[in-house]
């Protein structure tokens, strides 16, 4: 099992020109480890909508790579979204599920069957071709590179050790660069950031 | 209504993708969208769905439309609230409607928490038709309707007033598409 560290330092190192969106128990440690205008927080958001968000700007940016570390607990309120993605053809999407077996913003109670459900079956069994399992920090880093390269989409299953992140905000006291401004300012200044930027081919 | 024409007013608001659940009544512009090269359809699982990929379409410039059905629109909730409402995203949502040709007039009929508990039961009313604009109002999203071809010119006016104010903005068809 990892820790939030191991999953989150590799990833940093890795990510390059990808945008990440965040959510739920990952969304602050994050912020420990990236300032990048393409991060994105889906906090005082919609629960359970992060993989759809991530898929939609995925979509929109061909050519960019757009990963996703969503939640347990947050995938199994969509898990059609598994079918949609593979519906969509989103082939720069790293889709990540942060295995904790909990909800650990309201305190770690267990997500249904936690410790039961092998998520990186369920995306296979969806039609998921690229499919990454991990319960080891030095398998993790080892691979991340490959799992971050090439077509997808990618499915990305990490478990790691139940953490004790509260309730997050969006204000101009939380640490994250990200969590410092509104849903809505963050969203507008993503697509602004994007425009700038013009298309984009991810080396 | 015919589907070509809404397909048409779509295209001069420079739509590029729509994101969606077909149903009976839209079923005409889904088989439309799907064979059309200028818009993108993305079917999607359930209706809260879409919005959220919408929303993300937009964030990554893109300039999508939503098409669901009233049933899952009240579906939708937190994902309609949590994402292209409270990102302000521009998005023209263009919802059909079961329920409003078998209530007639009345359909709509204000406050639900005001009626009679037995009108949600009676077979000869549809309850999502009784709840949908009550609804709309309730979760912010303001609304006009599509009842005949006539009133496709409002999809232009709903698009422009989305970017205007910088939300999103809902055309209820109240009949079929054909």
């Amino acid at each position: 099992m990892l820790t939030k560290e191991q999953l989150l330092r590799p990833l940093a190192r890795h990510r390059r020109d990808a945008i990440l969106v965040t959510c739920m128990g990952v969304t602050r440690p994050w912020g420990k480890y990236s300032a990048s205008e393409l991060d994105f927080a889906s906090a005082d958001s919609a629960m359970g909508h992060t993989a759809d968000l991530a898929l939609g700007i995925a979509l929109a940016q061909p050519g960019r790579k757009v990963i996703c570390l969503n939640g347990d607990g947050s995938m199994l309120m969509t898990l059609g979204t598994l079918a949609t993605i593979l519906e969509a053809g989103a082939r720069n999407l790293v889709l990540f599920v942060i295995q904790n077996e909990s909800y650990e913003i309201t305190g770690n109670q267990p997500i249904p069957a936690a410790g039961r459900i092998d998520f990186a079956a369920l995306a296979q069994a969806v039609g998921f071709r690229r499919v990454y399992s991990f319960e080891d920090g030095a398998a993790y880093e080892e691979e991340l590179p490959a799992a971050l390269s090439g077509d997808g989409p990618v499915f990305v299953a990490v478990r790691v050790e139940k953490g004790s992140e509260g309730p997050i905000s969006r204000s101009r006291k939380e640490q994250a660069h990200y969590l410092k401004v509104s849903l809505a300012e963050s969203a507008h200044r993503l697509r602004r950031v994007l425009a700038a930027a013009g298309p984009f081919t991810s080396s | 209504m015919q589907a070509k024409l809404v397909l048409e007013e779509l295209k001069k608001c420079g739509i590029t993708h729509v994101v969606g659940l077909p149903d009976n009544s839209s079923a005409a512009l889904f088989s439309l969208l799907a064979r059309d090269d200028s818009i993108r359809l993305i079917t999607v699982t359930r209706e809260g769905e879409a919005f959220a990929v919408a929303s993300g379409l937009w964030i990554g410039g893109m300039t999508p439309a939503v098409l669901i059905q009233n049933t899952g629109f009240l579906e939708s909730g937190d994902g309609f609230r949590g994402t292209a409402l409270r990102m302000r995203i521009p998005l023209l949502c263009l919802i059909t409607c079961r329920g409003y040709a078998r209530n007639g007039v009345r359909a709509a009929g204000g406050n639900p928490a005001q009626r009679d508990v037995d009108d949600f039961s009676r077979p000869d009313l549809d309850s999502v038709a009784l709840m949908t604009e009550p609804t709309l109002d309730a979760w912010g999203l303001p609304y006009d309707f599509l009842r005949t071809d006539a009133d496709l010119a409002k999809i232009p006016e709903a698009f422009r007033r989305a970017g205007m104010e910088s939300r999103p903005i809902a055309l209820l068809a109240t009949r079929d598409m054909s």
